[in-house]
């Protein structure tokens, strides 16, 4: 607006001149009204056309008459506009504006002729012409609201996830001084103060393991009923409603459940087998319906197709849907052997103790646990280091809080790569 | 060809190749693989009530007759070793519950619905890729860690910035119970935004709207079910969480009048107490109750989700 | 022409009966008091608008339908003299009929498995019978000499009209009396369709073919019965000269000629 680089779009008014008038500074027009009509009418005025196709902005000026003084740049005391491509006839404000230059003038004639608008000496009019799709001020307002919105849902997501990203940072850098092969192989030592992980981390191992052997078959032939046999009737969704409720069960629930069905009622005393069926029990739920949802991958044409030339159920599932949804099965699968060997109020009562002693070489270095054996589980030493022994120095307590993540999450980032790998090899 | 050799199609081959007679035996036994599947299949229903059977089991003695229900809901005095005479008020545990729940979900539930909109709406497909791994892989931390965090990192910074004598404590929990039940709920409302449909938006940009307005107007209302299942199962995970709080709030049975007040939740009371009684005991049998107490809050928490996202198949009428 | 008449042309021996079927999902009947006879070795083609009630009778031969699970058939359904609601082995029913349906469908294996899977189900594993079969098969679908370099390729992998045929090889491959093929047209180009029809004027002298159609010159050109059914009733069944020349309800010739559905 302070750049002019040309003033053919500047027409001067001076009130009480006489004298021809064509709106220029030595010859300005007597009145605004004056002013309009002639623009609007004359087709002569040649510099008002010039105006609408060089800068598409015309002013009109209010001046003393003999000074010959102007309003410098600045804001116009009155603003309109026009837009070519307007749909409907405006009043040449911003949201309506005139149709065309000559429509603008003849409003403001009237405008004029009708008193509601003045220009006093120093005022100014401008009319501009606004292209469709500039920005007006409404618009560019709207842009930052959209900018900031952007900016506060970022920093949200942000908030999230950074912290842990920071305090993770912090356990590893703690934890480094321990970390090494020395200390995933080394039995606990000295009343669990010193020494390695062996004992707990070959105790997970046995536990998700044998958890696995009994929840996965179940939950898989599960799932494979819930999508290939069951119709919809109540027993259906009452199947349905008890997924989807033992899998919202909380863990400690777990655990009385595994105190008073395995523990007591079937004999199994405080032992691996007792905690890993307690675990078990626990996954089943997400393996049911992670195996669904893989089923479910396979198109229906598929089995329509086997059905027709005389497959039974069982051999389409066999030899079609089960081959082509296993990867999507293990996924599942993968990511629940994760979880249980993180889980630790389930093992708490049934099984997992504070210490075993256990060789530092041979058989039972390797095999240490026999199912009727109570264990040492690496969620239940972390548990017990950080809150119930003394001495332990920092090193040891953040190590071992650092192998159990990276354990899961380095199972949980197999699952998940996996997946995208898997995703990628569609074979449909 | 002539017909002979096509003959053997329908007639059984003479051969006996090990790969016929495994595909014969697989299918003479398909009845009763049908059969084991079939078993598998109602075994979710049998662990359901298996649980809920076998938990009242053990806490009978206690809830059919050895509980003053009013006592135990309405009293804040927990004194399960009390020599003289126990009390099994569970009110202080209640209130502790809800107070970590609460400050837990206050901070979670705002901060998971934005951080689940930037996902959805206006994250790059790449940054959308790592988001939401990266938050895949947070959910996957065990509850035991989160303790530990909260015990031995935490604590220590809450005691520096707020000069609390403890670290433990409402504050410490919620802030925790905040951080892991962030990413269900990001998940969950991610998934319920994503299932808006495009048109939706398109037609709010053609009438001229801002993306914040497309948020705030079309998708939260149009996506609200799923939001709503979204905080409820959040809320779910946070209220049976165990090993997290029982490590970061303390072990004060209080009722808390202060966001530093060490608590105790119910989870908490369960494992922190159960290794100390013995079957057949009331306090054994009391603790059982209590797990009763959370499985239907859990099972009315996880019904009313499924409930509130089955309303979107229901009302949604595209 | 006479208007609404129901005489209806007596078959001897048919191959397919129908007497007397009625066929509902849950409250829609989807067939209406149906009877009718196809005779062997013809083409039969079935005409009539959508959801007219073709594809329910077709499902009804190979007993498909029970997949449904709203379905309700009252009736009888004969296959050589059989009831097929009362046999015993519906997988053996299954394997006497050929199906084809509308979308073609490759089954996520090697082509050669494709055409192979019905004869390994039925325990055929020798591995040279297996190549000829695969070969027989495929030549019959005119798919032989495009895919014999790449037997290997998994069968999602080819185009429509490859599929399609490979679907047709496939329900050629367990030798069937009856071949049923439903709309199978509707998604592959005129070229293809035309093999397709040349290979089913030849395969008639070996199997009953039924064919529905919703392309009324499909049907003039290869069937030499043809039945027009409109909304879930036989309306007309003939020759197929007499359908379209001179049918003898007002609705069949309505349709025949264009004027609805």
């Amino acid at each position: 607006m302070t750049d002019r680089p040309s003033q053919l779009g500047r027409w001067y008014v001076a009130p009480g001149a006489a004298g021809p008038a064509d709106g220029t500074l030595e010859q300005p027009f007597s009145s605004l009204q004056e002013a309009c009509e002639r623009l609007g009418d004359s087709p002569t005025l040649s510099h008002a056309r010039a105006a609408e196709h060089d800068e598409g902005r015309v002013e009109i000026l209010c001046i003393e008459r003999a000074r010959g003084e102007f309003a410098a740049a600045g804001q116009p005391t009155h603003a309109y506009f026009v837009d070519p491509f307007t749909p409907v006839e405006g009043n040449g404000s911003e949201r309506k504006p005139w149709e065309s230059f000559p429509a603008a003038f003849a409003g403001l004639a009237r405008l004029a002729r009708e008193d509601r608008l003045r220009l006093a000496v120093g005022q100014r009019i401008e009319i501009s012409s606004r292209e469709v799709f500039t920005a007006t001020s409404l618009e560019k307002w709207k842009s930052i609201k959209e900018s900031i919105a952007r900016y506060i849902f970022l920093a949200m997501a942000l908030v999230c996830v950074l912290p842990v990203v920071a305090i993770l940072s912090f356990l590893l850098y703690k934890a480094w001084p321990a970390l090494s092969i020395d200390f995933l192989l080394t039995n606990p030592q000295n009343n669990l103060t010193a020494g390695g992980i062996w004992a707990p981390l070959i105790g997970t191992f046995f536990l998700v393991l044998t958890s696995l052997l009994v929840a996965a078959p179940i939950g898989i032939l599960a799932g494979v009923y819930l999508n290939e046999y069951a119709t919809d009737n109540w027993l259906t969704r009452i199947i349905n409603l008890a997924v989807m409720n033992l899998a919202g069960v909380p863990s400690i629930v777990h655990a009385l459940f595994g105190v008073g069905a395995f523990v007591h009622f079937a004999h199994m005393g405080r032992s691996l087998v007792a905690a890993a069926c307690t675990v078990a029990v626990m996954t089943l739920p997400v393996i049911i319906t992670s195996t669904r949802e893989a089923l479910s991958a396979v198109p229906m044409s598929f089995r329509e197709a086997c059905w027709n030339m005389g497959a039974t159920r069982w051999q389409t599932i066999r030899t079609i849907v089960l081959p082509n949804s296993i990867s999507g099965i293990l996924t599942g699968v993968i990511l629940q052997v994760a979880r249980a060997a993180g889980e630790t109020a389930p093992i708490l009562f049934t099984g997992a103790v504070l210490y075993v002693p256990i060789a530092d070489a041979g058989w039972n270095y390797v095999l240490p646990y026999g199912p009727d054996d109570r264990f040492m589980a690496l969620s239940y030493h972390l548990f017990a280091l950080s809150t119930q022994i003394r001495g332990v120095s920092d090193e040891l307590l953040f190590g071992t809080a650092v192998v159990l993540i990276g354990l899961v999450l380095l199972v949980n980032s197999f699952a998940i790569g996996l997946r995208i790998y898997l995703r990628s090899k569609k074979k449909w | 060809m002539s017909s002979a050799d096509i003959d053997s199609v329908q007639a059984p081959p003479r051969s006996r190749s090990p790969l016929r007679v495994f595909h014969m035996l697989v299918d003479l036994c398909e009845p009763l693989v049908e059969w084991i599947i079939r078993i598998c299949g109602w075994s979710a229903i049998l662990f359901v009530f298996a649980i809920f059977f076998f938990v009242i089991r053990e806490g009978s003695e206690m809830l059919f007759g050895g509980i003053d229900f009013k006592e135990f809901l309405t009293s804040p005095n927990w004194r399960p070793d009390s020599v003289v005479r126990p009390q099994y008020g569970i009110l202080a545990l209640l209130t502790g519950t809800v107070a970590v729940t609460g400050l837990a979900m206050l901070i979670a539930v705002p901060l998971g619905l934005g951080a689940a909109v930037y996902v959805s709406e206006f994250a790059g497909p790449k940054t959308k890729e790592t988001l939401k791994v990266i938050i895949e892989l947070l959910a996957a931390i065990p509850s035991v860690v989160w303790g530990f965090i909260g015990y031995i990192v935490l604590g220590p910074i809450i005691i520096w910035l707020t000069g609390a004598p403890v670290g433990i404590n409402v504050l410490n929990g919620g802030i925790i119970l905040a951080l892991m039940s962030v990413p269900i709920i990001v998940s969950v409302a991610e998934d319920a935004l994503r299932a808006v449909p495009d048109s939706y938006r398109e037609a709010a940009l053609a009438l001229g709207a801002s993306r914040w307005e497309i948020v705030l107007r079309v998708l939260f209302p149009a996506a609200k079910n799923g939001l709503l299942a979204a905080v409820l199962l959040g809320v779910g995970r946070a209220i049976g969480e165990t090993m997290a709080v029982l490590m970061a709030t303390g072990h004060a049975v209080q009722i808390p009048k202060s966001l530093v007040d060490p608590v105790r939740t119910m989870t908490a009371t369960i494992a922190a107490e159960l290794g100390e009684t013995v079957s057949g005991e009331e306090h054994y049998g009391v603790l059982f109750v209590i797990g009763i107490v959370l499985f239907v809050i859990a099972f009315a928490i996880n019904l009313t989700a499924d409930l509130v996202v089955k309303g979107i198949r229901g009302g949604q009428h595209d | 022409m006479v208007k609404g008449g129901r005489w209806r042309p007596r078959v001897m021996d048919p191959h397919i009966g129908f007497e007397n079927v009625t066929v509902s999902y849950g409250p829609q009947p989807a067939l209406r008091n149906i009877t009718l006879g196809m005779p062997r070795n013809q083409i039969f083609g079935i005409i009539g608008p959508a959801n007219s009630g073709k594809t329910t009778l077709l499902k009804c031969i190979n007993r498909t339908i029970d997949f449904i699970g709203t379905s309700s058939v009252k009736g009888r359904v004969l296959v050589d003299g059989e009831d097929v609601n009362r046999l015993r082995n519906v997988y053996d029913l299954r394997r006497r009929v050929g199906m084809v349906f509308p979308l073609p469908v490759g089954l996520p294996l090697t082509v050669y498995e494709n055409v192979a899977y019905a004869p390994r189900r039925a325990g055929l594993f020798d591995r040279h019978e297996l190549d000829e079969l695969v070969e027989k098969c495929l030549r019959q679908a005119v798919l032989w000499d495009e895919v014999k370099d790449r037997l290997q390729t998994l069968g999602t992998k080819l185009s429509g009209g490859q599929q399609q045929r490979l679907t047709l090889a496939r329900a050629l491959s367990h030798r069937p009396e009856i071949l049923c093929l439903d709309e199978f047209s509707i998604a592959i180009d005129p070229v293809t369709t035309m093999k397709i029809e040349d290979v089913l004027l030849e395969l008639k002298q070996d199997m009953t073919i039924v064919l529905v159609t919703n392309l009324v010159q499909q049907a003039h050109r290869l069937a030499d019965q043809t039945a027009f059914f409109n909304d879930s009733r036989l309306i007309e069944v003939g020759p197929t000269e007499k359908v379209f020349d001179e049918p003898e309800n007002q609705l069949t010739y309505d349709y025949v000629t264009g004027g609805f559905g």
